[in-house]
């Protein structure tokens, strides 16, 4: 550790940061209810705004984590955050009203087993090695949940799973009197599903790339805590926008197209202020123009 | 390679409390999943898929950004990446096999071979970039000849690097790994969608052929989540590198194996609840 890197050190404690990633997280996914109180689907967005505080508590998570040299890289953090986070997502998600809760916990049980492993099967000794894989795989569980819950407006299993309905018309057997008759059922119908359609595994690596790369691509001696954050709100708005698209599928036109509005506000207004933060943080800054078309012969 | 330094933990040998304590939380696992009313043989081949990844992951020689620059033999990124992509290709495979002929051994084979296949053209594309585009010849700065071949290395190893390249025997853990670890992907794959395949059509009701590609998408999901946790314990082991069967960090094998052992058993417990009837 350089005085450089102790310098980066100030800003939201840790402690602090996490209250605020959890409560707004579970809030943000319980709000998406507010689609079966009304009966419109506008409310899904709050699913992303939750996940995206999951990954801004997460980023700082991983500052913590992979400061101590790990020697795996940044990113391996991100991948079994969101291994174990989607293991704890789908289970948790059998529990009806209480998803959202069951999965924090479950994460939290399956967070601790494995950092347990790794810090005193295979020997890392690493004193916040359990803690951060705790929290890691909350993160996982609750952006993937909270991301899940934008896209079909529900954070149940059976909406997750079921796609649609469709009628089945068989003969019925033996219609008395000759007349034509029908046995109409109606089938659940699971290819279309967010999960049955495996569009959850896009979810999946989403969320896994928006929470590996803000500490990746800030990390060094000139790491500062808002600037890291603010790219992980950035990334985190940026993969809202593309679960947006995707929720097209699930969704009605209206509550979609509110989605990917909000997420594009966010993603610019963030954008902005990162690059804001950027400059405040550069020695200099040189603004590069597009390369120009050059006219004549040449 | 993480740029704020500080010590990499490690060491050769096992924690014994460790060791007990992962067994005795894998043997309860296993006791949980039988007192729920499943049988635990699935549990048995999630375990064994786990242990192969983990396994698996130490013959793959990983280079990390040292390799980039060719500073360090190995294939130039992370274990996580690597994994990944052996992993996919063999549950891709796999499951395209087991698809086609239903048949246990050929797609366990299939995942296998479809892991090794994409090894094996990672590991030639790779030092054909390194020999014909870098100009740097393959040479392990870990061992002085290499185990297969014979081949010395001192006299091609450049100073203040620890080699670059990838030797033979590299290649060979390369295809090796890839094979092991796609096909424990791809017995951990297998073993969930039977599960989904016998229990799901019961608990939602639903018939069994509207219920497949349900099954088929959370087995792959859960079979993906599986494989990046055991691949990342597995790289914490290694700690980032490692250059193949012959690198001495491979000792430390033991660990790994008892540590993605006891993870599978315990997230394959958990992934067994979604069959279990809540009520909700």
């Amino acid at each position: 550790m350089t005085v450089k890197m102790e310098a980066s050190e100030g800003g939201m404690p840790h402690n602090t940061l996490m209250i605020y990633g959890i409560i707004v997280a579970l809030v943000g996914t319980y709000l998406t209810y507010l689609n079966v109180v009304t009966g419109i689907a506008v409310f899904s967005f709050f699913g992303g705004i939750g996940a995206i505080a999951a990954l801004w508590w997460g980023s700082d998570t991983i500052k913590h984590l992979c400061s101590y040299g790990l020697g795996t890289g940044v990113p391996s953090a991100g991948m079994i955050a969101f291994g174990a986070g989607a293991i704890a997502m789908i289970a948790g998600t059998k529990f009806g009203i209480f998803s959202p809760i069951v999965t924090l916990i479950l994460a939290a049980i399956i967070g601790a087993v494995i950092g347990y492993i790794a810090n005193n099967i295979i020997n890392m000794n690493i004193p916040v090695m359990i803690m951060s894989l705790v929290e890691l795989a909350i993160v996982g569980a609750m952006t993937m949940l909270g991301f899940a819950s934008m896209c079909t407006g529900t954070f149940m299993f059976n909406g997750l799973v079921i796609g649609g309905m469709t009628l089945s018309m068989e003969p019925a057997a033996a219609a008395a009197g000759g007349a034509q008759t029908f046995m109409v059922t109606v089938l659940p119908e699971f290819a279309g599903s967010l999960i049955g359609g495996a569009a959850l595994a896009v979810i999946f690596f989403l969320g896994a790339i928006a929470l590996q790369h803000p500490f990746n691509a800030c990390l060094g001696p000139n790491e500062s805590q808002d600037r890291t954050l603010m790219l992980a709100i950035e990334v985190g708005f940026l993969s809202m926008f593309v679960v947006a698209v995707m929720s097209y599928a699930f969704l009605d036109m209206m509550s979609a197209t509110v989605g990917i509005i909000i997420s594009l506000i966010g993603w610019i207004y963030t954008y902005k202020q990162y690059i804001a933060l950027s400059k405040r943080d550069a020695y200099d800054w040189l603004d590069s123009k597009p390369i120009r078309e050059v006219g004549g012969d040449q | 390679m993480s740029a704020l330094g500080g010590a990499a933990a490690g060491g050769e040998g096992i924690n014994p409390t460790g060791a007990v304590v992962g067994i005795v939380i894998l043997l309860v696992s296993i006791a949980a999943t039988y007192a729920l009313g499943f049988s635990i043989v699935p549990l048995i081949g999630i375990i064994i898929g786990g242990a192969l990844i983990g396994f698996g992951v130490h013959f793959v020689p990983v280079g990390g950004a040292p390799a980039a620059m060719g500073q360090a033999p190995g294939i130039a990124t992370g274990v996580a990446m690597l994994a990944a992509g052996a992993g996919l290709a063999g549950l891709f495979g796999g499951a395209w096999a087991y698809e086609a002929t239903g048949d246990f051994a050929v797609a366990v084979a299939g995942g296998a071979v479809g892991g090794g296949l994409m090894m094996a053209i990672t590991c030639l594309m790779v030092n054909a970039t390194y020999v014909f585009a870098m100009g740097i010849p393959a040479a392990s700065g870990k061992v002085e000849k290499d185990p297969i071949t014979g081949d010395t290395f001192p006299e091609y190893k450049s100073q203040g690097t620890e080699g670059h390249g990838l030797p033979f025997v590299s290649f060979v853990g390369g295809v090796i790994g890839g094979f092991i670890a796609g096909l424990g992907g791809t017995l951990i794959y297998i073993e969930l969608l039977d599960v989904y395949h016998a229990n799901l059509p019961v608990i939602m009701q639903a018939d069994a052929a509207a219920i497949e590609p349900l099954a088929i998408s959370l087995a792959g999901i859960f079979a993906i989540g599986f494989f990046l946790v055991n691949a990342v314990l597995a790289a914490y082991n290694i700690t980032g590198t490692i250059e193949g069967p012959h690198d001495p960090k491979f000792k430390r094998v033991p660990r790994a194996v008892i540590g993605c052992a006891v993870a599978s058993a315990f997230c394959g417990f958990i992934s067994m609840l979604i069959v279990m009837n809540i009520g909700m």
